[in-house]
């Protein structure tokens, strides 16, 4: 819950309403994340998770509502303001370039530029992105993908998973967005990720995970938010809930779910 | 959803941190592989054109290899070149621009008109400069259209290239009243068009560079490898940062560009404007570039491959000439070969999906 001495948080959105032709997918999205804070949205399928975050990160426009950061008002449905203000997405389906390579990918509109008028002209840095590329692998403690220099396209799924996140932690100054970042990863992997959480909650930064994965939610988050229907129904603390107390309230028995909180 | 993958690698070792090996040094298996995709597509083709070549000389006892004839497809493959590189931008970004054999003809006959229009009272020199320049504006132009209505619109590139090469052709007969401009200073093919630089025409040469620093910039700097991003993933490359409507405005640029400096290679040639002979020009330098290892699906594009690939369709129509064959033939063979190379694009990808 956010208490009044943290008024004025990292990300504060309210409102945000967005439909599908007839569909409503989003109807009411409302949502604050403070400065070292893990907030996990969770809800069914359907629910309007994906359509939420999409919004915040401007890769979708929202028909209404708005969008701060640190008390400033971004311009919804644009991703370069998004990503100037410092807010980094993993996408559910990765948002990557399968032909071209793990640093390539990793760099894709960021790209590190030679130095001088080669630079100006546009000319990339290919050996400092292979080099810059290899070291966030190691920060991120990641020894399954050795080969920066290999196709995205050719690496497993867990693998592109764990590319998509190293690219969006070394993208991310203010906030880091995460859908489903470890769903198609084995218990290894998954562990990586979410050392990589705590370690970016560390530095400061707000974190929002989408997440099926109800054991790690309540592992990481800090708040863990539920939709319902495109709504916002519910923000609680993880301490005192358990999977099923959670499972309650994102299939909509509020009653079930009140009273193993109050117990 | 992929299931979950326990196979990322060779038994992951426990230790969070792992040292790697100087990261900035080139690594072994990365000039392997490098070397691997130089042999995969390039050579090939190259290896291929001189095969033909090859059975052309045996056909024609010899005749094939004088250096007349050499020259010849020297020139003629100068402005394929030009387009070949400039269409392997535009497939790399997962569009088409059927438009280019049109915006060449276009370009031809506004740098033919400002040539004759200016020569008298500038010199021929300069009139040739200023028409040159004119003529690459007008392609340009003609790009801008193409990505403009393809971006704006949102209209599919296939469609949008159709109706401007109808836009291009028709717009070229407009300005001429249909009859091929004349009057061309004679120094167009006397200073440039048919002479050579050490045996190589000068067209060739021409080509051969301008194609030569377009392969570079799609390899190696940011609008190329956006380009490629582009037509590898666009929803993808768009939500990584891409701007992928800029983008792709600029590889329709790059093709009409591309295309109108071969218009002008075209009026150094003949002296005169081709207007109705670049029917099947498209589609050579569509086969070219799908020959030379570019992806009609997108995402991959070799402007060299491209470039040695313009000599399959050059060769084989000098070849069918000597040995006699029907210039109707001429077409089947190249309609045929544009065929082949798709299929083999196909096999290309399918292997691709599956590794």
């Amino acid at each position: 819950m956010v208490t009044p001495a943290e008024a004025t948080p990292l990300l504060r959105v309210h409102g945000l309403k967005k439909s599908f032709g007839q569909v409503q997918a989003l109807r009411a999205g409302n949502l604050a994340v403070n400065r070292r804070e893990v907030v996990a949205i969770v809800g069914d399928n359907g629910a309007g998770k994906s359509t939420f975050i999409s919004c915040i990160a401007g890769a979708l426009r929202p028909d209404a509502g708005e969008v701060v950061l640190n008390g400033t008002p971004l311009e919804l449905g644009s991703i370069h303001a998004a990503m100037r203000a410092g807010i980094a997405t993993v996408y559910q389906d990765l948002a990557m370039a399968p032909d071209l390579s793990v640093a390539e990918n990793i760099f894709l509109s960021t790209e590190i530029r030679r130095g001088g008028i080669a630079g100006r002209l546009g000319l990339v840095d290919h050996k400092a992105m292979r080099a810059r590329a290899a070291a966030l692998m190691d920060e991120l403690g990641i020894t399954t993908l050795t080969d920066v220099s290999a196709a995205a396209g050719s690496l497993s799924g867990g693998q592109r998973q764990v590319v998509a996140v190293a690219r969006a932690v070394s993208r991310a100054g203010q906030l880091i967005i995460l859908d489903e970042p470890t769903a198609a990863l084995g218990a290894r992997q998954s562990q990586i990720v979410l050392d990589t959480i705590h370690s970016m909650r560390e530095r400061g930064l707000g974190v929002v995970l989408i997440s099926h994965d109800l054991p790690h939610v309540l592992e990481v988050a800090d708040r863990v938010v539920v939709m319902r229907f495109g709504r916002v129904v519910a923000d609680v603390a993880p301490q005192g809930q358990t999977v099923r107390t959670i499972v309650s309230l994102m299939l909509g028995d509020e009653s079930a779910a009140k009273e193993s909180a109050a117990s | 959803m992929t299931p979950v993958d326990v196979r990322t690698g060779p038994a992951p070792e426990p230790g969070p941190l792992r040292p790697r090996p100087a990261a900035s040094k080139p690594r072994p298996w990365e000039m392997v592989r490098r070397w691997r995709i130089f042999r995969s597509t390039t050579s090939y083709v190259a290896c291929a054109v001189v095969a033909l070549a090859l059975v052309f000389t045996i056909l024609t006892a010899g005749n094939f290899l004088n250096v007349t004839n050499l020259q010849s497809i020297g020139r003629n493959s100068a402005g394929l070149m030009l387009l070949a590189a400039g269409l392997a931008f535009v497939l790399g970004a997962g569009h088409i621009d059927l438009s280019v054999g049109a915006t060449l003809v276009l370009s031809s006959v506004v740098s033919a008109k400002v040539t004759v229009a200016l020569a008298p009272s500038a010199g021929a020199g300069w009139a040739i400069v200023v028409g040159a320049v004119c003529g690459v504006l007008a392609g340009a132009a003609m790009g801008l259209l193409n990505g403009l209505l393809v971006t704006r619109l949102r209209i599919n590139s296939f469609v949008v290239t159709l109706g401007t090469m109808g836009v291009g052709i028709g717009l070229a007969q407009v300005i001429t009243n249909g009859s091929n401009v004349i009057g061309l200073p004679t120094v167009i093919q006397r200073g440039f068009g048919v002479a050579n630089w050490f045996s190589i025409p000068r067209p060739l040469l021409l080509a051969f560079v301008v194609s030569a620093v377009a392969a570079g910039v799609l390899a190696h700097t940011v609008f190329g490898r956006q380009a490629l991003a582009t037509g590898s993933s666009q929803a993808g490359a768009r939500r990584a940062g891409v701007k992928v409507d800029r983008t792709t405005i600029g590889v329709f640029v790059v093709a009409g560009t591309m295309a109108g400096l071969a218009g002008f290679l075209d009026i150094t040639r003949f002296g005169t404007t081709a207007i109705s002979g670049h029917e099947t020009t498209m589609l050579q330098a569509l086969s070219a570039v799908i020959i030379g290892g570019t992806s009609l699906f997108g995402g991959r594009a070799s402007v060299l491959g491209a470039m040695v690939a313009t000599f399959v369709s050059t060769v084989l129509l000098a070849g069918f000439v000597m040995i006699g064959v029907s210039s109707f033939y001429q077409r089947i063979a190249i309609g045929v070969v544009l065929i082949i190379a798709v299929w083999v694009d196909r096999l290309r990808q399918a292997r691709a999906v599956m590794t």
